[in-house]
């Protein structure tokens, strides 16, 4: 199987009304083999800004990292947080030094910027950048996320209803996947609060 | 194990100046078959084959106890990575009393047990007997052996019940025939060998054996990415095979593992962090 197979992934980000909702599922595998189902994919950067990284575990986890330490130092000097659409310039360039030997997973980040305006975008393993208005996916069931949102996504949804869409496209799609699914996790975040969920699924 | 040649006779007779001679009539009767036009003949039909090559994902099992024959499996296939059905057959009813499972290529198995349940028909009406579960496994493998090589993939277990008691053979593409009291084929094998083996005991009763089946299954299922869907148990006893269970592996996890409820009135798919 492919590099990107390796540990096997699916992250989907969708904009709603003044929220954003951020998904992935919880599998961890050495190509079949499942050896973990707790596997965080999603990280906050500050209490507006998530990133998903689906691909290579390895690299999900060193590239957080990363991503983490330049954020940090950031707030150090500019003393506030960072806006989304920055944080995604920041991210492109990071992944685009590693032009000749990148990193192997493909970022997913959703934030709220100004006047709490929801950003999503996705990018490749070289720092391609894709914004998108709806929604966004990545990972090993992406052509199946494409069609499940696609299918499911209203746009203006209050975040109750968009909770609902996120897991409903998120657990339907890996359903039909081998290498992601055991479960989902799902953060809906509003100006005020951040509502994180763990989903119940097949366990096959 | 004559190989069917009928392939290699051509309805076009391939030197033809004046068919009208004799000497060159004969010649035209010599077999003689199509040439592909390939820049790489040596290597193509490798290719070919390997392209066709599943690997088998999947699990299956079946073990021998005091009660008869346990055959179990999964029902998911699926081509690489994309899941392409939930709900395949992969036990197979040969005849009343005879078991196949399906462990490979789906058409491959189906097609040579469908085979194999007309050749036992056949040798009943010859030989007015049933044919043993020692003589169809034979049948099956020497059909296999004689395409070997040929890209066939099949990891069958052949389970059932005759005039010596329970039997349980596993057959392969190789031409492989082994005789045994416990197999498990396909990607998720190691995963349910694992729970098999540990609960093991010869004198279990039905109840257990199905039980034990079902958790095999189950574990397998949840380990390996290549299994999942419904785990079936079947059981051959001295009247024949009856199915026992047909349950969605995805309800079974809650069932042997149920998450505490949660204590606040949210709705559906939730469940406390641990």
């Amino acid at each position: 199987m492919q590099i990107f197979e390796y540990n096997g992934s699916a992250v989907v980000a969708m904009v709603g009304k003044n929220c954003f909702a951020i998904a992935s599922d919880r599998r961890l595998g050495v190509q079949l083999q499942t050896i973990a189902t707790d596997f965080q994919r999603i990280s906050k950067i500050h209490d507006h800004l998530f990133i998903g990284l689906s691909g290579l575990a390895t690299d999900v986890q060193t590239l957080y990292q990363r991503l983490v330490f330049r954020h940090k130092l950031y707030q150090l000097r500019e003393e506030r947080d960072m806006k989304p659409e920055t944080f995604a310039s920041l991210v492109s360039a990071i992944l685009y030094e590693k032009r000749f030997g990148p990193y192997l997973c493909q970022p997913v980040i959703a934030g709220l910027g100004d006047d709490n305006k929801p950003f999503i975008c996705t990018m490749d393993s070289i720092g391609a950048k894709e914004l998108a208005k709806d929604f966004v996916v990545s990972g090993t069931a992406s052509e199946s996320l494409y069609g499940a949102c696609e299918a499911m996504f209203k746009p203006d949804m209050e975040a109750e209803e968009l909770f609902e869409t996120i897991s409903q496209a998120l657990l339907s799609s890996v359903d039909r996947d081998c290498l992601s699914g055991w479960g989902g996790h799902v953060y809906v975040v509003t100006p005020n609060e951040i509502k994180e969920k763990i989903l119940k699924g097949r366990m096959d | 194990m004559k190989l069917d040649t009928s392939g290699f006779e051509t309805s076009v007779p391939t030197i033809g100046f004046g068919s009208s001679s004799d000497m060159l009539d004969e010649l035209s009767s010599v077999p003689s078959f199509d040439l592909p036009h390939t820049k790489e003949f040596d290597g193509f039909q490798k290719k070919a084959v390997d392209m066709l090559k599943h690997a088998k994902g999947t699990t299956t099992l079946a073990f021998i106890f005091k009660g008869g024959v346990m055959v179990a499996a999964d029902s998911r296939a699926s081509m690489g990575g994309y899941i392409s059905s939930q709900s395949v057959k992969k036990i197979i009813e040969i005849n009343p009393y005879m078991l196949g499972t399906m462990a490979g290529g789906a058409a491959d198995c189906q097609f040579w047990h469908r085979n194999l349940g007309i050749k036992c028909r056949l040798h009943e009406l010859a030989n007015k007997r049933r044919i043993s579960v020692s003589g169809a496994s034979k049948l099956l493998a020497n059909m296999l052996y004689s395409y070997r090589g040929m890209g066939l993939s099949v990891g069958t277990m052949i389970a059932g019940w005759d005039e010596t008691g329970p039997g349980l053979y596993y057959v392969d593409n190789e031409g492989g025939r082994l005789k045994g009291d416990r197999f498990s084929v396909g990607s998720g094998s190691p995963y349910a060998y694992g729970v098999l083996d540990s609960g093991y005991k010869y004198e279990m009763s039905v109840e257990e054996a199905s039980e034990l089946a079902r958790r095999s299954i189950y574990h397998a299922t949840f380990r390996d990415g290549a299994s999942g869907g419904v785990a079936s148990v079947y059981h051959v006893g001295p009247e024949g095979w009856t199915k026992l269970s047909g349950d969605d592996v995805g309800e079974l996890h809650y069932h042997y593992y149920p998450v505490p409820p949660a204590i606040a009135e949210q709705v559906m798919e939730e469940a406390t962090t641990e």
